[in-house]
């Protein structure tokens, strides 16, 4: 069943177009989210489904029922506000109980249902202090309580954690997930971070300049980007791009734009055929790739391309090796895990063999808003163009 | 001894403090406290035609509360009360948009209210006499326009107290009310609106609660100057509905002088407005209580 399905929504600001004919359907009960750098246009889509913003085109169901034009106090949906906008002049009571109050239900009611809202926030001892009394992470629960009170058929959250600090976040993450199981209800969330949205969601849109670029599963669009964008939005990763020289029956030899004129053989199983003399760019992520000073016997010599240590970034869990093949740098993950006994960590400078698997490096398909001839790296390896355009 | 010394720091601390507030404490005992002194005391005495006779007498409040000096104060309190409610209802809506305006728009609003402040208010004054007048700008514009056949008599009624009080001090609740809207946060009106409370909801159940302050603070700076108005009353106003500022003046201008009565006149005023501030900050205090803060 489908709880919000948004139809061709744009919405312009003056000259500025904010969302660009977004189409989504969401399903109920789904843990979604919007996700994007700030100024993507995903906050000002959760204001058109909480109903602060009408939208210039398109329309907004909710369930059957268009609610484009709705104000948001006739919407079935709550929003958990960014700074959680809880009414400071209150006690935690009657924040949690506004809802029932303005719908004026009967008192009993009203103490029964914040109590039992309190107590799914596990904040049931608390409810005479007042918003300035508490914690971030306590204001966040009580922000919960008062949008659940309303039973709506649709929560949206709107960067709920941005306020906390990490070892917080993870745990409300945690505790959202369990209330989203608790409630049953379907959930919209927005964020920046892509972490907390791959942990958190069952399918999720990344968005840029207004756009839907991808949407999917977390894993399906970590392992399948479609775009440069995605590729590089969720998770790092390493870009390939080259010429197709040959095409032979299971690998290609690629032209790598790496300025020795090297060419790289790689396996060609990808979910689209490729054609020779074309160009095309294959997302490779940094944790699959293998690091090693001696060269793997059994590769033969498809997915294999040797460079030299130019840094070491140590993470703790694990080590990031910035590594120059050429004028192409590649960024590998490494865990400290110790095969050999006698195992030496690798070494700035030194000489090192990369080598990944056959079904590891994905074809990104052509996108019409990214030609890859624009997409410049900086020094790092970050893409240069998005940085600059969207403040990732 | 780390007591011993921090009980001399406290006491340099103390020392210097006072020694900072010395110069304002003997100009509030000069020209504040000792002229009232003066006037309590010249309360209780008898009056004489141009001055006091040093015999002891309560015949001046014996008089405010048997004569007509009680109507006076009716009226003062009505004027109060009205000037405070009007430029409430007007001054709201003004501060609201205020604080809601961008940032330039704000500064510009900002100086249109502040501007009247450099022209003099006798000034000012003079310039509602000559537009309401008989023969005003007023009446022949609306003569003009055909919309009446005969000047209207604003001039010299209480209409006229009321509409140039309004004028005065509505820039003194629009201010304090500025302050405190500029201050919300707006997206409690959005949380209220998504949580089912509807435009006029959400006004009465947020909006209104935290600018409370506000509210206060422009009602206390525009009541207690209105309750007190001579000027205007004296300017725009007529002879027969007398406000107590023009009362307590007449008793020292003209002869026969009564200081005792002007004395107790003012004094009960005070005490009135003392009274009434006690009151307010009491609820004020309870408020505060219930935050908090």
């Amino acid at each position: 069943m489908e709880d919000i399905i948004l139809q061709n929504i744009s919405k312009d600001f003056g000259t500025f177009r904010a969302v660009d004919e977004v189409n989504l359907t969401i399903k109920s009960g789904e843990l979604f989210s919007f996700l994007g750098p700030s100024g993507c246009g995903k906050t000002t889509l959760l204001r058109m489904i909480a109903g602060f913003e009408t939208p210039s085109e398109g329309s907004i169901y909710l369930g059957n029922k268009d609610i484009s034009d709705l104000p948001p106090y006739k919407r079935e949906v709550n929003t958990i506000f960014q700074n959680y906008s809880l009414f400071p002049h209150m006690t935690l009571f009657d924040n949690v109980a506004f809802g029932l109050k303005v719908k004026k239900r009967p008192k009993t009611e009203i103490k029964d249902r914040v109590q039992e809202m309190l107590k799914l926030v596990k904040m049931e001892d608390q409810a005479a202090k007042y918003p300035d009394q508490i914690s971030g992470g306590q204001k966040q629960r009580i922000a919960i309580a008062r949008a659940l009170i309303n039973k709506p058929r649709v929560l949206l959250l709107d960067e709920p954690l941005a306020a906390l600090d990490l070892k917080l976040r993870q745990h409300m993450l945690i505790e959202l997930m369990d209330i989203h199981d608790a409630v049953g209800i379907t959930f919209i969330y927005v964020t920046h971070d892509q972490g907390e949205a791959m942990s958190i969601s069952d399918r999720l849109a990344v968005m840029n300049q207004g756009k839907v670029v991808q949407e999917g599963p977390p894993d399906d669009i970590y392992e399948r980007p479609s775009s440069i964008f995605s590729a590089y939005f969720i998770g790092e990763t390493n870009l390939i791009t080259g010429d197709v020289h040959k095409v032979y029956d299971d690998y290609l030899e690629l032209h790598c734009p790496d300025g020795t004129g090297n060419i790289l053989a790689l396996d060609s199983s990808f979910h689209k055929p490729v054609a020779e003399q074309s160009r095309i760019t294959l997302s490779l992520r940094p944790e699959k790739i293998a690091i090693s000073r001696h060269k793997p016997r059994h590769q033969d010599d498809i997915n294999i391309i040797k460079g030299q240590i130019e840094d070491i970034l140590y993470l703790g869990s694990h080590t990031q090796y910035i590594v120059r093949v050429g004028n192409l740098k590649f960024r590998v993950f490494s865990q400290h895990k110790r095969v050999y006994f006698d195992d030496k960590a690798l070494d700035w400078e030194e000489d090192v063999w990369l080598f990944w698997h056959d079904t590891d490096t994905w074809l990104i398909e052509d996108n019409p808003f990214e030609v890859l001839a624009d997409a410049e790296l900086d020094d790092s390896g970050n893409l240069k163009r998005y940085v600059k355009r969207s403040k990732i | 001894m780390p007591q011993s010394r921090e009980a001399l720091q406290e006491k340099r601390k103390n020392l210097s403090s006072w020694l900072l507030s010395l110069p304002t404490m003997i100009w509030l005992v000069c020209f504040f406290l000792v002229p009232y002194l003066i006037v309590v005391f010249y309360s209780f005495l008898t009056p004489d035609i141009y001055d006091v006779k040093f015999e002891v007498s309560l015949d001046a409040y014996r008089q405010i509360f048997t004569s007509g000096y009680l109507q006076p104060f009716f009226l003062s309190f009505k004027l109060a009360i009205y000037t405070v409610l009007i430029c409430l209802l007007l001054g709201f809506p003004v501060a609201y948009y205020m604080a809601r305006a961008s940032e330039k728009l704000k500064n510009t609003l900002l100086i249109l209210i502040i501007i009247p402040f450099w022209t003099n208010l006798i000034i000012r004054i003079f310039s509602w006499r000559i537009f309401l007048s008989y023969s005003g700008v007023l009446n022949e514009a609306l003569m003009g326009l055909g919309l009446i056949s005969q000047p209207l008599e604003i001039m010299r009624t209480n209409l006229a107290v009321i509409l140039v009080m309004v004028y005065v001090y509505l820039p003194y609740m629009i201010l304090p009310l500025y302050s405190v809207l500029e201050k919300l946060d707006f997206t409690l009106l959005n949380a209220a609106m998504d949580l089912g409370a509807n435009e006029v909801k959400a006004f009465f159940r947020v909006t209104l609660p935290l600018a409370v302050e506000g509210i206060f603070a422009g009602t206390l700076l525009v009541f207690i100057p209105a309750l007190g108005a001579y000027l205007i009353p004296q300017l725009v106003g007529n002879q027969r509905s007398l406000y107590v500022g023009q009362v307590i003046t007449y008793k020292v201008k003209n002869i026969p002088r009564n200081w005792p009565m002007a004395s107790a006149l003012s004094l009960t005023l005070l005490l009135m407005v003392a009274i009434l501030l006690l009151i307010m900050y009491a609820i004020y205090r309870r408020h505060l209580a219930r935050r908090h803060y």
